[in-house]
């Protein structure tokens, strides 16, 4: 999957990686386009403020890590 | 405590299933409501309670229904495939009983058909899951 509609989020997250883990590792960024928005404590703070400031679209929140762990799935369902 | 009991004719061999709904998480409905637009109708689902599941997935065609914009990223590893990035969407799942559960879900091309959606641990760590394989029942309580 291209993840087309977050790559200019994901580029700005990998540009702004180590200042972000600097000061604010752990937390959640919100992010839209090349901009990011706010920092915050919990991933549904994000999500919510992420819709109240930028309506029904889409929008980047990430926990900010210097390494991220996958989520594992062991159903053969998911291929 | 809100909570569902479900009787499936062979536990074992199909697991525990349930059929749920798929809706827009509570927040989306609040801002297409403020904005005068159509809130999309909750999406029917076969759900697979999986303990193997990190998350909770909806197939591909719910978030489309569902009129769902990503909210992030997400990395998972399959029994096939490692480090595969995939999109979140927040939604809530209607369980019977009016039990209801709001979280951020992947989605994927589930293989088979009749499954449209993983229950994972991300909503089990909120409640008690109990198996009772003997009379082929499951409860689920929050």
């Amino acid at each position: 999957m291209g993840l087309t509609l977050l790559r200019n989020e994901l580029n700005t997250y990998d540009k702004q990686k180590n200042e972000l883990i600097g000061k604010s590792k752990g937390k959640f960024v919100l992010i839209k386009d090349n901009q990011i928005i706010d920092v915050f404590e919990t991933k549904n703070d994000a999500i919510r403020q992420g819709y109240e400031r930028l309506g029904n679209v889409p929008f980047l929140v990430k926990q900010i890590l210097e390494v991220e762990t996958p989520q594992n799935f062991t159903s053969n369902l998911l291929g | 405590m809100p909570s569902f009991t479900t009787q499936v004719p062979n536990l074992q061999q199909t697991g525990p299933i349930v059929e749920i709904k798929v809706a827009v998480g509570s927040i989306i409905e609040e801002v297409l409501q403020k904005d005068n637009k159509d809130i999309p109708t909750p999406v029917n689902a076969v759900a697979l309670i999986d303990t193997g599941a990190t998350g909770t997935v909806i197939q591909e065609n719910i978030a489309k229904s569902l009129n769902l914009n990503p909210v992030g990223v997400a990395l998972i590893n399959t029994p096939s495939s490692t480090n595969v990035q995939c999109y979140e969407y927040l939604v809530r799942l209607l369980f019977p009983n009016n039990v209801i559960v709001e979280t951020v879900a992947i989605t994927a091309s589930l293989q088979e058909q009749h499954i449209q959606c993983l229950i994972g641990r991300d909503v089990l760590c909120h409640g008690v899951f109990i198996y009772t394989g003997y009379i082929n029942t499951f409860t689920l309580s929050f």
